[in-house]
């Protein structure tokens, strides 16, 4: 749970961000980044649907190498 | 930039010559660290310990047994995190011993991934009763604060069992055999409350610690760090996850556990009560405490109430005392298919880590 999935910022409406991932979308809150500067285009460390922290590009590509081999792992988890 | 084999080369060229034990308190870490097989990677004097890193390994199984009643008796719609769900609980024989069997049962049980959803789902259901079974650290936690604080329906109440992860390693240092002699903090709970709330391993204790992120490269850094801090007898905390993790954390994120939840004692599966290591909520949300809405829900008097399974071995794979596949059970009477403990059904607990990352049973006499 607490690994986090880095995605990027598509648009904004208040606290709530349309965020990407590897061509998934989802609803994430930025409610824990209230007073923070965040623009579309940025990326986020979601974590049970809320962005805990911003990143950047770089970060978010080695982490989502990192995801990539965990599910491959899980695939073949007996 | 460094890669993970730069940072194995690094470490081979140290000259450890006393032994290391270096313990991480994440299952996330504990996770890539299997994974990359970063254990066997590392030269022999450098062992990696698994520490409490698995809310849902040490969440009270008392808590785990009125969430299943709750949502058997009660008529709620019981919503937790997908982990929650395969808890075992101690229970006389044929009687429903997780959520999962109440579900098959009939009861109503939702996993949820987001504890926006649990509002989501007490929004379209006004007329019932929601239970938010909501376990975890720090990380889920300040979540779950940020729900109630953008305001949640009257329907809908929490069965908290919220920990701490810095109290239970003061714990296991306070205790005098800690069992490691480096620490490698958690980054996402550092990414939320800062990295300075470890300082204590390394000012009290005088113990090497870095807060690492989750790749092989952050991990590796880290455990150079420690290694490095322990041979040239200068310890400091470490950030080697300075991407995520700043000073004073996410200054919000803080601010809004500060109001949801007061700190208590509380306490952990099969260890017992640790000081301050547990998120009560506080008196302005009372309301919302399913402690509260359905007191009638709980039964002390059971048998072996708060016990881990007979023959399960989890608490010490919590507190790093033995390794996993020390556990008479591990792999044979407990699989991720049919576990006996919870450190066996949680993606964060070590026994399942192990074993979906290879580690098959030692062999017990
Ligand atoms: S292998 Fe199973 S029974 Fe043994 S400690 Fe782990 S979860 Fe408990």
């Amino acid at each position: 749970m607490c690994l986090g999935i880095p995605m990027q910022i598509v648009s904004i409406d208040g606290f709530n961000a349309r965020c990407e991932a590897k061509g998934v979308s989802r609803e994430v809150s930025l409610f824990l980044l209230q007073g923070e500067d965040i623009k579309i285009g940025d990326h986020v460390m979601v974590h049970v649907g809320y962005a805990i922290q911003t990143m950047t590009a770089q970060e978010a590509r080695s982490t989502w190498e990192l995801l990539d081999e965990m599910l491959a792992a899980e695939d073949s988890d007996a | 930039m460094l890669e993970a084999k730069d940072w194995l080369a690094r470490i081979h060229a140290l000259n450890i010559e006393q032994p290391m034990r270096i313990m991480n308190v994440c299952g996330g870490h504990e996770r890539s660290i299997s994974m990359a097989g970063l254990r066997t990677a590392l030269p022999k004097q450098v062992q990696l310990i698994a520490g409490p890193g698995c809310p849902v390994c040490v969440c009270p199984e008392e808590d785990v047994y009125q969430a299943i009643q709750l949502a058997v008796h009660a008529g709620v719609i019981l919503v937790a995190f997908g982990d929650m769900l395969r808890v075992p609980v101690n229970v006389a024989k044929g009687a429903l011993r997780s959520l999962e069997q109440a579900k098959a049962a009939g009861a109503d049980v939702r996993p949820i991934a987001s504890p926006r959803e649990a509002v989501q789902i007490a929004q379209q259901n006004p007329e019932r009763q929601v239970v938010f079974f909501a376990a975890g650290f720090e990380t889920t936690m300040a979540p779950v604060a940020a729900m109630l604080l953008e305001g949640v329906p009257d329907n809908l109440s929490l069965l908290l069992s919220g920990r701490l992860t810095w109290p239970a390693v003061a714990m296991l240092l306070d205790s005098g055999e800690a069992g490691f002699n480096a620490l490698v903090a958690p980054g996402h709970v550092a990414t939320v409350m800062g990295p300075e709330e470890w300082s204590f391993v390394v000012e009290q204790h005088h113990m090497p610690a870095a807060v690492a992120g989750f790749t092989p490269v952050s991990l590796l850094a880290a455990m150079y760090s420690v290694l490095r801090q322990s041979l040239e007898d200068k310890c400091f905390l470490d950030n080697c996850y300075p991407e995520l993790v700043k000073p004073g954390g996410n200054p919000a994120a803080r601010r809004l556990l500060a109001k949801a939840f007061d700190v208590t004692d509380a306490n952990w599966r099969g260890i017992g009560i640790i000081p301050a290591s547990g998120y009560a909520l506080a008196p302005a949300y009372a309301a919302h405490d399913a402690r509260l809405r359905f007191p009638a829900y709980n039964d002390t008097e059971r048998k072996r109430a708060g016990q881990m399974p007979p023959g399960c071995d989890c608490a010490r794979v919590v507190l790093g005392r033995i390794d996993p596949d020390a556990c008479k059970l591990y792999g044979t009477a407990c699989t991720p298919k049919y576990p006996v403990g919870p450190c066996m059904v949680s993606d964060e607990g070590a026994c399942r880590i192990w074993w979906s990352t290879g580690v098959r049973a030692a062999v017990h006499d």
